[in-house]
């Protein structure tokens, strides 16, 4: 593929075959180079609509140049979807599709060879290495023009322009604007509106008054007021700040207190010989420090409130009644020897509530002890509460064990009964059964009877009859039988 | 059009997609042709390369137009190729002027084809619209 005019031509027909704008297609730029560059904005996916068409690969830069095998020879691109004949001749569906409109209605042919082509069977299948040979053709991001880095295999390309590529256009985020801006100036809303440009006083929209400032303006450039350097307008402010050599600058020192402020080109001359310049790094260091333990600090405090409040929960759901008095916490110390009653044993744990009285209670008690006793106080209750519910778990295991053994010797039992009543309920069936059959059997024997003698010889009559009465005489008997049989089984 | 061009072929006017403009000349010792240099003009419709360019011969000063029975004296090239019946969307530019170069090579006769002038003389249409009959099955 190479970019003479020819290869352009066709290459921006194929794109117009809708709109006939042959010269619609910007030249692409010159490629740099076969290097991979992966910028930030792959990983990032959008949430916002595109409002670009599909990518039309056929428009798209390769890079390196691609093998002349995989051209298709009517459009000169690499192949779009390809498409085989029987002939071997491979070439873009749309193109091929375009090349059959153009031929008679009856008689198709491959535009290469002119061999007819039988549109029951063609195209047939195109090989699998012909389709991942192009899907690994490295090409170039549609949106280069506008910024964009990306460079990756061509299967990839719909994907990066659809997700992550911040050079795509996309629907406004403000709902009712329908301009479409750049994916990477997303996220800073509508910038659809009318400002007025501060130094040339031109409506523009924002979201072109940057380049505006940058590039049109004719106010953009201005001298520096001390250096007399000519520069951007925009870009002034950073130049006085860092970079301008004869911008009035504070000493280094300034942050412990050195008040001296000269040129920048004499700064670092002063700073050789001030002291307080010299210790600036140290002291920078220090207040670093200093931030972070203060943050970490902070930290902490929170976490030590949060803990405290939940302790104070703890201790009212221990001592109900307590929660109901001024002070929230209980803080005798029932190992304190001066407490006014002794701490009786607690067998139960109905009873601490009661175990504790109120400070006030007692008239000589001493000051409440330090923290640290009151918490291995609520420690050791801790324990204690924790062993009752341990003894209670394991009560409530055993007693469960023994109700369901009960249970189930219940359970058995009444199953037993079950199984013997209905032995005896099956074994009255049958004789109900024997007894009816026999009777039924009575019966039929007087009616066979009579029935045989009103026949007469007939034998081709009587012996059905008799076949029949055997059959009687033996199939309800063991048929009932069988059937008692599966009862009782069940 | 791949790489560089075959010798004999030269690019002229290659500014738009519409027309081009393209020298042609014959290498062997023809001597019909020798030491001359022919002017072809491509125009492109809209469907090209589906549908055939317009290729004429132009006439100026420094080029005439060659002697062949199947070239008129406008310019006007008698070739199933350049016919919608015998072109194929593969064609180029630079096939088609291989084409012509080997038809050429390949002519000794120098006339005209029949009806030349009164052809010349009335025609109007446009080289593309002329149904030409192809008989000659020789170039």
């Amino acid at each position: 593929m190479s970019s003479t005019p020819q290869s352009d031509d066709r290459r921006s027909r194929a794109s117009s075959r809708a709109d006939a704008l042959p010269l619609s297609t910007p030249p692409l730029p010159v490629s740099t180079g076969p290097a991979v560059v992966f910028d930030s904005s792959d990983f990032v996916r959008r949430k916002s609509l595109r409002t670009q068409a599909p990518v039309d690969i056929r428009l798209l830069e390769y890079v390196p140049k691609c093998d002349s095998n995989l051209v298709c020879l009517i459009c000169q691109c690499p192949f779009d979807i390809p498409t085989m004949l029987a002939c071997d001749h491979v070439f873009c569906r749309e193109c091929l599709d375009h090349a059959f409109r153009a031929q008679d209605h009856r008689s198709k042919r491959c535009p290469t060879c002119r061999t007819h082509v039988d549109p029951k069977k063609e195209p047939i299948p195109v090989p699998r290495i012909l389709l991942s040979m192009l899907e690994d053709l490295m090409v170039k991001c549609p949106n280069t023009k506008a910024g964009c880095t990306w460079l990756n295999k061509r299967d990839g390309v719909q994907n990066h322009v659809d997700l992550y590529c911040g050079f795509s256009t996309v629907e406004c985020p403000a709902g009712d604007c329908r301009f479409s801006v750049l994916q990477k100036d997303f996220h800073k809303g509508c910038l659809h509106y009318t400002v007025s440009c501060e130094l040339c006083y031109t409506s523009i929209m924002k979201k072109d008054l940057e380049e505006h400032q940058r590039t049109v303006c004719a106010q953009r450039m201005i001298k520096c007021p001390h250096c007399e350097v000519e520069m951007l307008r925009l870009d002034l402010k950073v130049h006085i700040k860092d970079v301008c050599q004869f911008a009035p600058t504070a000493c280094p020192g300034a942050i412990v207190g050195c008040g001296h402020t000269c040129d920048r080109r004499f700064v670092p001359a002063h700073a050789k010989t001030c002291s307080m310049a010299t210790m600036a790094p140290f002291f920078q260091a220090q207040k670093t420090r200093l931030d972070d333990q203060e943050a970490a600090q902070k930290l902490l405090q929170r976490k030590v409130d949060i803990l405290e409040g939940g302790f104070t929960n703890i201790s009212n759901i221990v001592y109900p009644t307590n929660s109901s008095d001024d002070s929230s916490f209980p803080v005798t110390n029932p190992l304190d020897p001066n407490a006014a009653e002794p701490l009786p044993e607690t067998p139960d744990f109905r009873l601490p509530p009661a175990s504790f009285p109120p400070p006030a209670a007692s008239t000589n008690n001493p000051p409440p002890p330090p923290f640290d006793i009151s918490t291995h106080h609520l420690l050791s209750l801790h324990e204690s509460l924790r062993e009752e519910v341990g003894r209670i778990a394991n009560d409530l295991a055993s007693l469960e064990g023994r109700t369901h053994l009960l249970i189930l010797n219940e359970n058995q039992r009444a199953k037993e009964e079950m199984l013997h009543t209905s032995a005896a309920i099956n074994s009255l069936r049958t004789q109900v059964h024997w007894l009816l059959s026999a009777r039924l059997q009575q019966g039929r024997a007087s009616a066979s009877g009579g029935a045989s003698a009103s026949a007469g010889g007939s034998g081709s009559a009587s012996v059905p009859a008799g076949s029949s009465l055997g059959s009687a005489s033996l199939g309800p008997l063991r048929r009932l039988s069988d059937s008692t049989r599966q009862d009782t089984k069940l | 059009m791949q790489g560089h061009l075959p010798p004999g072929i030269e690019l002229i006017k290659v500014d738009d997609f519409q027309e081009w403009l393209v020298d042609l000349r014959v290498l062997d010792s023809n001597p019909l042709y020798e030491n001359e240099i022919y002017r072809l003009k491509f125009t492109f419709g809209k469907n090209y390369p589906i549908e055939s360019p317009e290729v004429v011969f132009v006439k100026d000063a420094t080029h005439p137009i060659p002697w062949h029975p199947h070239i008129y004296s406008n310019g006007i090239i008698c070739l199933d190729l350049l016919d919608n019946a015998g072109w194929s969307p593969v064609h180029n530019v630079e096939s088609i002027a291989v084409s012509l170069q080997s038809m050429l090579t390949g002519n000794s006769k120098r006339e005209r084809p029949p009806g030349d002038e009164n052809f010349v003389k009335y025609n109007t249409q446009r080289p593309k619209d002329i149904n030409f009959l192809f008989h000659d099955n020789s170039v």
